[in-house]
């Protein structure tokens, strides 16, 4: 018998009372306006949400905010001051060094920040690695809570990789000190489109 | 003593450290208070997430099956492993099918159980924790002192020491920001080497064939991006039914664990990218038994957040270390008592039944009741503490005679005015480590019959 015929005989072997799955029925708080309270989220995370109307384009965007950066990836369409497309490298060691990743995102979510995104590029350690990471959303993509979030059809497609990102990478494993960029990206700017 | 109050005392020689590790985890407690107050429906989300963990426990047989058709279906290659051993061989096979030299690891506190890095390393795997604070605990060759905050009782000092010793940092600078970049740097390097990437699993979907991983610092998310290989291990009870669950898992894991409003990623992984295999090892090691276990299967509910750690007082003033079990604070006292009772009987002592754990839990397991639990059956593990049954059994035959016992009160007043080293001598194992009460000059009953006792009301009119 092998391991897996071993743990399930011995489950099915002694009596367990089944019981039923809760109804999903729990009641949130709606925000009065949701991408002022989204934009707060954002903010309580450590990242940042801005209005691309404020900035007229991306590219006009990257300028202002980032400055000084050399390298931008993206395999977006019309961002113009993109100095390379990921998914021309052969290996995804390649974006190492990456100032700026301009990625897109399908949802926000008002309670904590987080913005759905799945794999859209062959590799999927742009979202990571880019030590500023710019997620361009749709300002009337935005869910108040997790229970909506988990109701959204982008939740459910057929993607390898999907991901809730709030904010940038941070640890507090030194002494409880919050450090931002631990592994992942030091900066994240949702763009609200 | 108890093992547990022998190995405390260690600890908290250090009272500046004690006191420093209290009050750094009464914080992250307070972080999550706040969280929790300023959401209405949290109580409901308790319940639900209980209830959540109940099915699917009970259901555990269906949805283990569905998971596993669901996820061969998706193109995960699906393991299962009876134990520790059977665990720790099937990544060896899969490291060796690959000719692999070097794995990256994201905390996993399964891995930590089935002491899987030394397994690995006797057999010429490189194993690089890069998790900051499990990374830290890797170089100094100590295990994790708590399950979300491994490096908690290590002081900045020491990760300089060390920093400088194994990646030749500045060993006069300890500013955390500096320390963690330098990790960075370090740790891309191995991320982007590694040949193998083993992950945990914070939630597995049975519908969707898809397991989260849940990481504030994203070490999971970038040892997946680079390495061809993916294998990640879990629990058989990390399971949930759907998405929908998640929604309610979500809310309460990172909040009850640091305060924060959710991780900052939550990635799901649904099918092994291109030229990329994801490999998962469903492990059972005991956790059947404890289904088994009407009193204390409840413990299979469990999601990890280490709020139960946070809020413990004995945890919070006597460390990780103190515990005999890998797992320590209220969680670990369970899990220690049902994986080897004898063994780990020492820890039910570090409980003052406050039960402060069972209210924060997420899951709302019962932890405090069954550490109860345990208690009233010490004798069976052998345990007992004789001098503490000697002094029970003396204070149930005092307590049911009252002669006897306003005889004994009187000696004990007597106590108040013994010198101290009477009092806090060897012999008297409740003056270790406490201060004894003071006892009152007058019993209530000699007062009552002197009227010496008035109601608020009539001490107010006076
Ligand atoms: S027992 Fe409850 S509080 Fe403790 S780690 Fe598990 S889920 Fe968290």
């Amino acid at each position: 018998m092998n391991s897996r015929e071993k743990i399930l005989k011995k489950i099915k072997s002694f009596p367990i009372e089944k019981t039923p799955m809760p109804k999903f029925d729990v009641k949130a708080i709606a925000s009065e306006d949701r991408i002022e309270a989204f934009k707060q989220s954002v903010k309580v995370v450590g990242g940042q949400a801005v209005m691309l109307k404020d900035y007229g384009t991306i590219d006009n965007l990257v300028t202002v905010l980032f400055p000084d950066v050399k390298r931008i990836a993206t395999n977006l369409e019309g961002i113009n001051c993109a100095t390379e497309n990921p998914d021309n490298f052969s290996m995804a060691s390649m974006l190492n060094g990456v100032d700026v990743g301009i990625v897109e995102g399908h949802f926000g979510v008002v309670e904590n920040g987080a913005v759905w995104v799945t794999q859209a590029m062959k590799h999927k350690a742009l979202y990571f690695i880019s030590e500023a990471l710019i997620v361009i959303l749709d300002a009337d993509q935005l869910v108040e809570t997790m229970h909506e979030a988990y109701k959204r059809e982008e939740v459910y497609g057929d993607y390898e990789y999907g991901c809730f990102i709030s904010g940038p990478s941070k640890t507090a494993d030194i002494e409880q000190a919050l450090v931002i960029g631990a592994h992942g990206a030091k900066a994240v700017t949702i763009v609200l489109t | 003593m108890s093992s547990h109050a022998k190995a405390a005392a260690q600890f908290i020689k250090n009272t500046e450290r004690t006191a420093w590790h209290d009050q750094a985890l009464f914080f992250v407690r307070q972080k999550r208070d706040n969280v929790a107050k300023n959401i209405d429906e949290w109580e409901v989300l308790r319940t639900k997430a209980s209830q959540i963990k109940e099915h699917t426990v009970s259901n555990l047989e269906h949805y283990l099956t569905t998971f596993e058709k669901n996820a061969k279906a998706n193109g995960i290659q699906v393991h299962w492993a009876s134990d520790a051993d059977e665990h720790n061989k099937i990544v060896a096979e899969i490291i060796e099918n690959h000719k692999a030299k070097k794995l990256v690891k994201s905390k996993s506190m399964l891995t930590e159980e089935c002491e899987l890095n030394h397994f690995l390393e006797e057999n010429g795997t490189e194993v690089v924790e890069t998790d900051l604070g499990e990374r830290i605990m890797q170089f100094l060759k100590l295990p994790p002192s708590h399950i979300v905050l491994p490096a908690i009782h290590v002081k900045r000092q020491e990760v300089a020491e060390i920093f400088n010793k194994e990646i030749h940092t500045d060993a006069n600078n300890s500013d955390p920001a500096y320390l963690t970049q330098a990790a960075r740097m370090h740790l891309r390097e191995k991320f982007i080497e590694a040949d193998i990437s083993m992950t945990g699993v914070n939630f597995a979907v049975a519908e969707e064939g898809a397991f989260v991983v849940c990481t504030n610092e994203g070490n999971a998310d970038m040892g997946t991006s680079f390495a061809n290989v993916h294998i990640a291990s879990m629990g058989i009870e990390k399971l949930v039914p759907n998405y929908e669950s998640l929604g309610i898992f979500t809310r309460l894991l990172a909040r009850s664990a640091t305060g924060q409003p959710i991780t900052t990623y939550t990635a799901h992984y649904k099918k092994p990218a291109k030229g990329k295999e994801i490999h998962i090892i469903l492990v059972d090691n005991n956790r059947t038994e404890i289904l088994k276990d009407k009193d204390h299967s409840n413990m299979l509910k469990c999601i990890r957040c280490g709020a139960c750690m946070n809020t413990c007082p004995v945890y919070r003033r006597t460390g990780g270390y103190s515990y005999s079990y890998f797992i320590p604070g209220p969680l670990g006292i369970n899990l220690s008592m049902l994986k080897e009772p004898k063994k780990h009987s020492g820890n039910v002592s570090a409980c003052s039944l406050c039960y402060s754990c069972s209210n924060v839990c997420p899951a709302k397991i019962d932890l405090a009741e069954q550490i109860y639990k345990w208690r009233q059956d010490l004798d069976k593990y052998g345990e007992a503490d004789p001098m503490k049954k000697m002094v029970v059994k003396g204070m149930k035959k005092v307590m049911g005679s009252p002669g006897l016992f306003y005889a004994a009160i009187k000696s004990g007043r007597l106590i108040n005015h013994m010198p101290r080293f009477m009092v806090y001598n060897g012999l008297n194992d409740w003056g270790k480590g406490r201060e004894m009460p003071v006892i009152a000059l007058k019993t209530f009953n000699e007062m009552w019959k002197k009227g010496e006792v008035r109601s608020n009301e009539s001490s107010k009119n006076k």
